[in-house]
């Protein structure tokens, strides 16, 4: 419990240093606001004139797009800085994290904190709240408490795929453009439903990068369109994929950790 | 022209020694016009006239607005911001070379340097995707014609944004803003003929449109004739414009640089 109270204390030290730049907090709110909401108006436009995209229509399409959103919000504000991690190697600015005497995971999750997560955040509960109150819909107590699961999963998802593909950068030096990837097939999921690609892209983002389990398959079950896949339950899987992901990244973690200090860096 | 080469010999340098950005580069562009081709055909299938135009030519659109987000890609605004920052702004102001002519032959490197990796997505598109070719040989020069007018359209957009930095410093969030603005009014995913009219009597004042769905509609047939003639006639006076004001905003800005002893 040493290692959350230290993380806790280090967000708060970022959150600090952070609240110093009140105007570019302003700018940066605003512009993540505008970006939300031209995507939604190209979904809109679309969508409007035919009506829906293979039987979503527009306001499931907003709940989609606002599910991914909230739990990517979380990892707006906590873990953006994964983006920059070749960066920290190339400077040599990871060491300082080797220096200190504790847990080198925990300080550098703990690195930095993004105000503009709150943005997002506020985007996505406006859509949620907008599309729930036009589908009319009505959730059992059981559903509600599953919303905030799939939304700790959803930011879990995000979080450990990108560490992961972050450490690439410990081996090869480089890793935003494996990222930017990443975060490409996150935006797909995120803009339309998987249910219009062909089966390897639906494959990869169930099995290989499990994205679609941040947003898609929860929202069949919490907009009740199970009967587009063969298995109505898999939604509720998505804290057991957050969990695997977990799991795995400790493991890769620790070699990357192992292949730094090794190479004397 | 040879400071051109110089800079373009460097891109290309810089491509070899990250060949594994290179390749993932190349998969990248290619699942986002998987991506629009699929939203598409979807959509094709749903309703095949809702449009005016027919499902090959909408992909192509789509992919081709997937390839040409290499404009996007223009560090021109990032370099200034950098060079301010930092300070090392002063010694681009000693170079022996005006400095907008300078940014622009950077500039000009960097997206031939992109094109090539824009070039086997696309090649794969043409085969997987059945993106088509433009009608005739005709189509064909105005597209080019376009392409380069909204190359320095949008490129003296990103100098003027770039040379905000000199004034306030972060560009970083006000870019985030401006890049969505140029890619929801510059018609990249969804065609502008498409926007309720409100939306697009905006676009079509806006110098957005340069960049994306002008060269796009030309390459499809869905601007032609005359209609195209006045189409390429905008893009030459946001140029003019822009080039104008960019000059402009730059002697401000350098006013300023000197005053403040940079």
């Amino acid at each position: 419990m040493e290692a959350i109270r230290l993380y806790i204390r280090l967000v708060g030290i970022s959150m600090q240093a952070r609240l110093q730049y009140r105007a570019d907090f302003i700018m940066g709110a605003f512009s993540v606001i505008m970006l939300n909401v031209m995507n939604l108006a190209l979904i809109g436009i679309i969508v409007y004139r035919f009506v829906e995209l293979n039987g979503w229509n527009i306001w499931q399409l907003f709940f989609l797009y606002c599910l991914w959103l909230l739990g990517h919000s979380f990892y707006s504000l906590f873990f953006w800085h994964f983006w920059d991690l070749e960066e920290d190697l190339i400077r040599g600015t990871f060491d300082q994290f080797l220096l200190r005497p504790a847990s080198v995971f925990i300080q550098y999750i703990g690195r930095e904190v993004q105000y503009i997560g709150f943005a997002d955040m506020f985007v996505a509960i406006v859509g949620i709240g907008l599309a729930y109150v036009k589908l009319g819909l009505h959730w059992s107590i059981g559903l509600w408490l599953f919303v905030p699961v799939v939304v700790i999963s959803g930011t879990m998802i995000e979080m450990t795929l990108n560490l992961m593909v972050a450490c690439i950068s410990f081996w090869t030096g480089r890793s935003s453009i494996a990222l930017d990837m990443v975060m490409e097939f996150n935006v797909l999921v995120q803009h339309y439903p998987i249910d219009i690609f062909s089966a390897w892209f639906r494959i990869v983002v169930t099995g290989l990068l499990p994205v679609a389990f941040m947003n898609y398959y929860p929202a069949l079950i919490l907009l009740g369109k199970i009967e587009k896949t063969a298995v109505p339950g898999i939604g509720f899987l998505s804290p057991v994929v957050a969990l695997v992901l977990v799991g795995l990244t400790s493991i890769v973690w620790h070699f990357a950790m192992r292949r730094y200090s090794s190479s004397g860096g | 022209m040879k400071i051109f080469w110089a800079f373009t010999r460097q891109a290309f340098q810089y491509a070899s020694v990250y060949r594994f950005n290179f390749f993932v580069g190349i998969l990248l562009t290619f699942l986002q016009m998987y991506g629009i081709y699929w939203v598409w055909r979807t959509l094709y299938t749903q309703k095949p006239d809702a449009f005016g135009v027919n499902m090959e030519q909408m992909i192509t659109y789509g992919v081709l607005g997937m390839a040409m987000q290499i404009f996007m890609w223009s560090r021109v605004q990032w370099y200034i911001a950098n060079q301010v920052k930092s300070g090392a702004i002063d010694t681009d102001l000693m170079k022996p070379l005006d400095f907008h002519i300078h940014m622009l032959a950077r500039s000009t490197g960097e997206t031939v340097i992109s094109s090539v990796l824009a070039l086997p997505s696309l090649i794969i598109s043409y085969f997987i995707l059945g993106i088509s070719l433009p009608a005739d040989i005709g189509t064909a020069v105005a597209f080019i014609v376009s392409v380069v007018l909204g190359f320095l359209v949008i490129f003296h957009l990103n100098f003027i944004l770039g040379t905000l930095a000199v004034f306030t410093l972060d560009i970083r969030h006000i870019s985030w803003a401006y890049m969505s603005t140029v890619r929801f009014f510059g018609g990249q995913l969804v065609p502008l003929w498409l926007f309720p009219p409100a939306l697009l009597l905006i676009a079509n004042i806006l110098p957005f449109q340069s960049t994306f769905a002008i060269p796009m509609s030309i390459y499809i047939g869905k601007l032609t004739g005359a209609d195209m003639f006045r189409a390429l006639g905008f893009q030459f006076g946001w140029m003019v414009v822009l080039v104008l004001g960019s000059r402009l905003l730059w002697t401000q800005a350098h006013r300023r640089l000197v005053v403040q002893g940079g």
